[in-house]
C-alpha cells in the first residue's frame, strides 16, 4: 500500500456507555473507551478481538445507527449524526427482504434514490453476477442458502456505491467450507471494486487473509490495542511460513489480555 | 413415499365420511331417531330441489348469495378500519396510547352481544347486520396489523435506513410488507367469524339467508330444511376458507409457509 492517501473514516476518542435499568439499580456498561481509529480510502481493515468485545458497536457507531456517548466519527471530513446511504452494512446474519427478490433487494438503494429502472436493473445485475448469483435474480432470499444470502448482502452493500462498507462478522455463521470460499470471493470483488472496507471478525484466518491492516482490539471497554500491516502479497496462502508466524503473533497477542467474557451487552 | 402417505391418508378419510353417512342412514332409517332425522337422500334430494324450488321468497343460491353480500359488505368496512386502525396503531406510539384503552374495553365483548343494541340503534335492516359482522371480525384483524406492524424487525429497518430509504419509503417497503403474514392470518380468523355473525344475524332478523333457511326449518318442524340449510353453511365456509389460503399463497409466496 502507499502509506499515505484520503483518510475516509476517522474515529477521535470514540466512547460509547450503555444504561439499561434492571430490576433494582441502573446498570452500566462502558463498551468502548477513547477508541481512535483512522480508515484510508479503499483500504480494507479488519477489527480483530475477543469473543464478544463491541465490536459490532463500532461498526454500529460508524454506521450512524448507534450514538456515542462521547468522540466523534467523521466519514470524508463529514460527521456522522445517524444513517445514510454513504456508508454500507453487511450483517451477521443476513438482513435480506425477504419480500424481495434477489434483484429487488440488490437494487433496494439506487430504486430509493429514485434511479430510473433500466439504470437500477442494469447496476443490480453486475452486481448479481459479480457475487455469482447469475440466474438467481428472481429468488426469494428464503429459497438461497446461507452463502448464497451474504453474497445477496454484499451486492446490496456494494450497489448502493457507498464511501465504505462495514461488513460485520459476514461469515460467522456459514460452515468452514462455505467460509473459505466466501473468502475468497471477497477478495476477488475487492480487488475489482476498491472500496474502503471495515470488516469485523474474530477469526485470525480470515482477518490475516483479506486485511491489509489487522487492528487487534482490547476486550471491553474496548479500545485499539495493535495494528499489524499485513504486507503479504495475494492471493494469500493460510498456509505459507508468513501467514503462520503472524497468525502466531496476533493470536498471542490478543491472548495475552484474554480475560472470559462477560455475557449481556451491546453486541445484538 | 409422500404420495404413498398421502394417498393413504385419503383413503382413511373418505372411509371416516363414508362410515359417518352409514351410521346417519341406518339410524336415521331403522331407529326411532328417525323422527327427528331425515335420510341422507331425502336432505339431499332437497337441497337439490331447492335449487330450483324457491325456499320462501328466493332459491337457495339467492339465499346463500344474500348472506354471501352481507359477509363481503361487513367483512370489508370491518377489514379496511382494521387494518388502517392496527397499522397506525403499531407504527405510532402515540395513536396506540390513545386508542389502545378504549379498545382494551370494547375488545372482550363478542360480536353477537352487539345484536340487541344493534337492533335498538339500525333498526332491523340491512345496517344491523353489517354493524354485527363489523363488530364480529373488527377487533381481530385490528390486533393481528397491530402485532406485524409492531413486531418488525429493526435490524430491517436499520438496512433500510443505511441503503437510503426515507421514513415513508421504510413504511412502505419494509413495515407493510412485514406485516402482511400477521394481518392475513387475522383477515383469515375474522372471515369465519363474521360468517358465523352474519348466519346469527340472519336467524334473529331476516326474510333471506343462510341463517334464514335455518330458522325457517325451526319454525315448521322441517328438519329436512334445517339441514339443507347447514350444509350449504358448511360449503360456503369451507370455500372462503380456501380462497383466503390461495390468496394468502399468492400474496406471502416469501415466506417459510407460503411455499
Amino acid at each position: 500500500m502507499d502509506g499515505k492517501g484520503k483518510i475516509t473514516v476517522r474515529c477521535k476518542d470514540l466512547c460509547k456507555t450503555f444504561y439499561a435499568k434492571n430490576r433494582k439499580q441502573d446498570e452500566e456498561n462502558e463498551v468502548i473507551r477513547n477508541l481512535n481509529l483512522e480508515v484510508r480510502e479503499n483500504e480494507f481493515l479488519v477489527l480483530f478481538g475477543p469473543g464478544q468485545c463491541g465490536k459490532t458497536t463500532i461498526l454500529n457507531l460508524m454506521a450512524g445507527l448507534v450514538e456515542p456517548t462521547s468522540g466523534e466519527i467523521e466519514v470524508n471530513g463529514k460527521k456522522v449524526d445517524g444513517p445514510s446511504k454513504d456508508r454500507g452494512m453487511v450483517y451477521q446474519t443476513t438482513a435480506l427482504f425477504p419480500w424481495m427478490s434477489v434483484m429487488k433487494n440488490v437494487s433496494f438503494g439506487p430504486r430509493m434514490q429514485g434511479v430510473k429502472k433500466a439504470e437500477w436493473k442494469k447496476r443490480a445485475q453486475y452486481y448479481i453476477d459479480l457475487v455469482g448469483l447469475t440466474g438467481f435474480e428472481d429468488s426469494y432470499p428464503v429459497k438461497l442458502s446461507g452463502g448464497m444470502q451474504q453474497r445477496v448482502g454484499i451486492a446490496r452493500a456494494y450497489c448502493n456505491d457507498p464511501d465504505v462498507i462495514f461488513m460485520d462478522e459476514p461469515f460467522g455463521h456459514l460452515d468452514a467450507q462455505t467460509r473459505y470460499l466466501m473468502e475468497e470471493e471477497i477478495e476477488k470483488i475487492c480487488s475489482k471494486e476498491k472500496r474502503t472496507v471495515i470488516f469485523v471478525t474474530n477469526n485470525v484466518e480470515e482477518a490475516i487473509y483479506l486485511a491489509d491492516r489487522i487492528v487487534v482490539l482490547t476486550d471491553m471497554p474496548t479500545t485499539v490495542k495493535k495494528e499489524y500491516m499485513i504486507e503479504i502479497p495475494r492471493p494469500r496462502d493460510y498456509t505459507s511460513k508468513q501467514f503462520l508466524s503472524l497468525r502466531e503473533e496476533i493470536t498471542q497477542c490478543v491472548e495475552i489480555s484474554g480475560t472470559f467474557e462477560e455475557a449481556g451487552h451491546g453486541d445484538e | 413415499m409422500k404420495t404413498k402417505e398421502k394417498s393413504l391418508a385419503l383413503g382413511v378419510g373418505v372411509l371416516a365420511v363414508l362410515s359417518v353417512f352409514l351410521v346417519w342412514y341406518f339410524a336415521a332409517s331403522y331407529t326411532k331417531v328417525s323422527l327427528f332425522f331425515p335420510t341422507p337422500q331425502r336432505v339431499f334430494q332437497r337441497f337439490v330441489e331447492s335449487l330450483t324450488v324457491p325456499i320462501g321468497k328466493y332459491t337457495l343460491l339467492m339465499h346463500v348469495l344474500y348472506s354471501l353480500k352481507r359477509v363481503f359488505i361487513g367483512f370489508g368496512l370491518s377489514s379496511i378500519t382494521g387494518i388502517i386502525l392496527g397499522v397506525a396503531m403499531g407504527y405510532s406510539k402515540t395513536v396506540n396510547a390513545i386508542v389502545r384503552p378504549i379498545f382494551n374495553i370494547i375488545r372482550p365483548i363478542p360480536g353477537l352481544a352487539w345484536i340487541p343494541l344493534a337492533i335498538l340503534w339500525f333498526g332491523i335492516g340491512e345496517t344491523t347486520k353489517y354493524f354485527i359482522i363489523f363488530m364480529g371480525g373488527f377487533a381481530n384483524i385490528v390486533l393481528n396489523s397491530f402485532d406485524g406492524t409492531n413486531k418488525v424487525n429493526p435490524t430491517l429497518v436499520g438496512a433500510a435506513e443505511l441503503l437510503g430509504a426515507n421514513k415513508f419509503q421504510i413504511f412502505t417497503n419494509i413495515i407493510l410488507p412485514s406485516a402482511i403474514p400477521y394481518i392475513f392470518a387475522g383477515l383469515q380468523v375474522s372471515l369465519s367469524t363474521s360468517w358465523m355473525a352474519v348466519l346469527a344475524a340472519e336467524m334473529i332478523s331476516s326474510y333471506e339467508g343462510a341463517g334464514w333457511i335455518i330458522n325457517m326449518g325451526m319454525n315448521t318442524g322441517d328438519t329436512v330444511l334445517i339441514l339443507v340449510g347447514m350444509i350449504s353453511i358448511a360449503i360456503i365456509g369451507f370455500a372462503l376458507a380456501n380462497i383466503m389460503r390461495v390468496l394468502e399463497r399468492r400474496l406471502c409466496s416469501w415466506t417459510e409457509r407460503g411455499k
